[in-house]
């Protein structure tokens, strides 16, 4: 996805939440008040539209110059390095001020500072992330901690380095264990016990 | 001589041997932390909250506190041995320390950002001491209005003075609104955006929704990654420590970052990361060496962990003597402090001077244990950068966990912290920074009241803004701050000093 994709999705979503909480505010009661507690909620909601509203525009404003043919405008081309996925993080610094020869005098990229963007993972890979947390969310409780957290640390830590799953069963276990005692008797933080208890 | 008096009291009870081990316990802890990679000041401080939930009062926020300038510390370690950077603050530093590192200066990168970051935290925890007690005296003069004014300034110069698209850095300003105004109306008692779900008017959990926003779409983009991403860390092992040369280079830098940074760091709503920022173009700017820079400068690692250090001891004065956080991590200090029944601001000064004066002369004790554990200690933190990723980041988010559970205690904060989880990191996805949403709902509730307070004194009427004397001094003050950086902007532009500032 491009950055002016990006933006344009970005901004459309923020738009359409922007609406979504406008409209929850016609549910809050009204008061006689100067300031009725539906003001703050309402200006929020506007302002979500707006801003949102801008970034589709300003993206699409960008994507149709950039169609146009003109060389990308600096704010593009950085925004590009950021979104594309790169390998590690050869994307834009590594680009930028170390890599440029030493002997160009002053072109604009070796003056930048320009980060390198974290690596995006494949979506499939953060739904699964996302749904294992999700899992261990739920039975954190019921379960209890100990157990739960033992089987999340390694389900996770399995998917991760499958070959060293002596280590992963080791560090599940005594990792679950060892912040149970810290924090239930060194911290008096209670912590769920679960089906052990 | 007032305050000399109090800072000798807070000296006093700092030394007694339980806060002198909770302010070392922070500096270490906070290093530990802020040394691994993707971690930076605002994860840190949310992961730890709950280990503070059963200390005193006192010996929590020391600890906090500590851990605060320890992870900057931390970060700046990361930045320049394998240049992740965990957190914007030291972005910086991961060009041109990790430059120098590639060159074989690693060490005199490290030593050169922890004595800038000692002598600036020192020099802004001076400012601290003497301001605060002047800005609580300028205090009595501020009414709901001028209050709401400085939330309001704060929440706009989070936004034009951030590094990145404006526009974003305002969209983030009000998701953390429109998560902050979820509940029940403190004024009239009514539910407000809870859509009809019952267990939503309690409001959204603060600690909650930072860890959420900042720990778990780390953690998670992390963990997806899986194996490939192999960093390469910058070794570090016969080269010497800095040189006559290296020291007369840094001395200045030093001296200008300690000085912008603490002037930044005052300002609301403007947090350390942009210190750091500009003093690396500053000190690009004036530096004879320009070829240099970006090809490992001392001064482009002096300057910014200066400044940066610096901000931090700042942005303390107006969370101390106002009440007013300026940045994402002073709100989490805030919540801190309210979380054991504290309201910082000038009654704080009044009522437990005892207590913010130790914590005070607590962060003169954190900043020389920091350069006293850290130098020596370098060695052992990098090995902490080897440490496996999969590890790392499961047991963060089993840490969130532990700390929404025990905040909530119940399915439904866990639910929301995974909800908030995949909230944050679609917003990254996005390119909005979260930083600036965590300052917003802190935020919100204060400036609502405020706001509500001044047109029921004044019967309607937003006269007040501009005819109080204090507040229209605010608002000159906002102005400034709204066109300052646009022509700041314009003048990098115009000197081609940075194509664009940007960090993923």
């Amino acid at each position: 996805m491009t950055a002016t994709r990006r933006d344009l999705v970005t901004g459309v979503v923020v738009a359409v939440i922007g609406v979504i909480y406008y409209l929850a505010t016609f549910s809050i009661q009204e008061t006689s008040d100067i300031v009725t507690p539906r003001t703050f909620p309402a200006i929020v909601g506007a302002g979500l539209i707006i801003l949102g509203l801008f970034l589709a525009g300003q993206a699409l404003w960008q994507g149709r110059r950039t169609a146009a043919g003109t060389t990308r405008a600096d704010a593009t081309a950085v925004d590009a390095t950021r979104a594309d996925t790169g390998p590690g993080d050869t994307t834009a610094a590594d680009a930028t001020p170390a890599d440029t020869a030493p002997g160009d005098k002053e072109p604009e990229p070796a003056s930048g500072v320009v980060l390198p963007a974290p690596e995006d993972p494949p979506a499939r890979r953060v739904v699964l992330q996302f749904a294992l947390f999700f899992v261990y969310l739920a039975i954190v409780i019921p379960v209890g901690f100990l157990l739960s957290t033992a089987a999340f640390l390694m389900t996770v830590t399995s998917l991760y380095a499958p070959e060293k799953w002596i280590r992963n069963l080791l560090y599940s276990v005594l990792f679950s264990v060892i912040i149970y005692v810290a924090f239930v008797y060194g911290l008096q933080v209670y912590l769920p016990v679960g089906i052990l208890g | 001589m007032d305050t000399l008096g109090d800072l000798a009291g807070g000296f006093a009870a700092a030394v007694q041997p339980a806060s002198l081990a909770f302010a070392l316990l922070g500096v270490l802890l906070g290093t530990v932390v802020g040394v691994l990679p993707g971690i930076g000041p605002i994860s840190a401080i949310a992961i730890l909250i709950p280990v503070s939930f059963g200390m005193e009062p006192v010996h929590g926020l020391i600890l906090l506190c500590g851990i605060y300038y320890g992870s900057m510390y931390g970060g700046s370690i990361t930045a320049t041995l394998i240049k992740t950077p965990g957190e914007v603050a030291s972005a910086v530093t991961a060009i041109e320390g990790y430059e120098m590192a590639r060159r074989g200066r690693a060490k005199a990168a490290l030593a050169t950002a922890a004595i800038g970051s000692f002598l600036a935290g020192t020099l802004a925890i001076i400012g601290l001491t003497f301001l605060s007690p002047l800005l609580v005296q300028l205090a009595n003069y501020f009414g709901a209005t001028e209050y709401f004014l400085l939330m309001a300034t704060a929440l706009l110069l989070a936004s034009t003075m951030s590094a990145g698209s404006r526009a974003k850095a305002l969209i983030s300003i009000f998701i953390g609104l429109a998560v902050g105004l979820i509940g029940l109306d403190f004024q009239t008692g009514l539910p407000r955006q809870t859509f009809g779900i019952g267990l939503l008017s309690d409001g959204i959990d603060f600690t909650i929704f930072a860890m959420a926003l900042f720990a778990i779409p780390e953690a998670i983009r992390n963990l997806a990654l899986g194996r490939g991403a192999k960093e390469e860390i910058q070794s570090f092992g016969s080269d010497r420590w800095m040189t006559k040369e290296d020291w007369q280079r840094s001395a200045g830098p030093w001296a200008r970052g300690s000085v912008l940074g603490f002037i930044i760091g005052v300002l609301p709503g403007v947090g350390p990361s942009l210190a750091s920022f500009m003093s690396y173009i500053m000190e690009k700017r004036i530096s004879r060496r320009k070829h240099e820079f970006g090809h490992g400068a001392i001064e482009g690692v002096a300057g910014p962990e200066a400044a940066n250090n610096a901000g931090v001891g700042g942005a303390m004065i107006p969370l101390f003597s106002l009440g007013i956080p300026g940045s994402a991590t002073t709100a989490l200090l805030l919540f801190v402090f309210t979380m054991y029944g504290l309201q910082p601001g000038p009654l704080i000064f009044r009522d437990d001077s005892a207590l913010i004066w130790t914590i005070i002369a607590s962060m003169y004790i954190g900043n020389v244990a920091l350069i006293i554990l850290n130098l020596p200690l370098v060695g052992v933190f990098v090995k902490l950068l080897k440490m496996p990723k999969e590890i790392l980041f499961s047991a963060i988010l089993v840490l969130v966990v532990i700390g929404a559970y025990a905040i909530e205690f119940s399915l439904f904060g866990l639910l929301l912290l995974g909800i908030f989880g995949v909230i944050g990191y679609l917003m990254e996805k996005g390119g909005i920074p979260l930083a600036p949403s965590i300052l917003a709902l802190v935020l919100v509730p204060l400036l609502e009241d405020n706001f509500r307070r001044m047109l029921q004194i004044s019967g309607g009427s937003i006269a007040p803004l501009f005819t109080r004397p204090v507040s229209l001094a605010i608002i000159i003050l906002m102005l400034a701050g709204i066109v300052g950086p646009f022509l700041f902007r314009w003048w990098v532009r115009r000197r081609k000093l940075l194509a664009d500032v940007s960090v993923g």
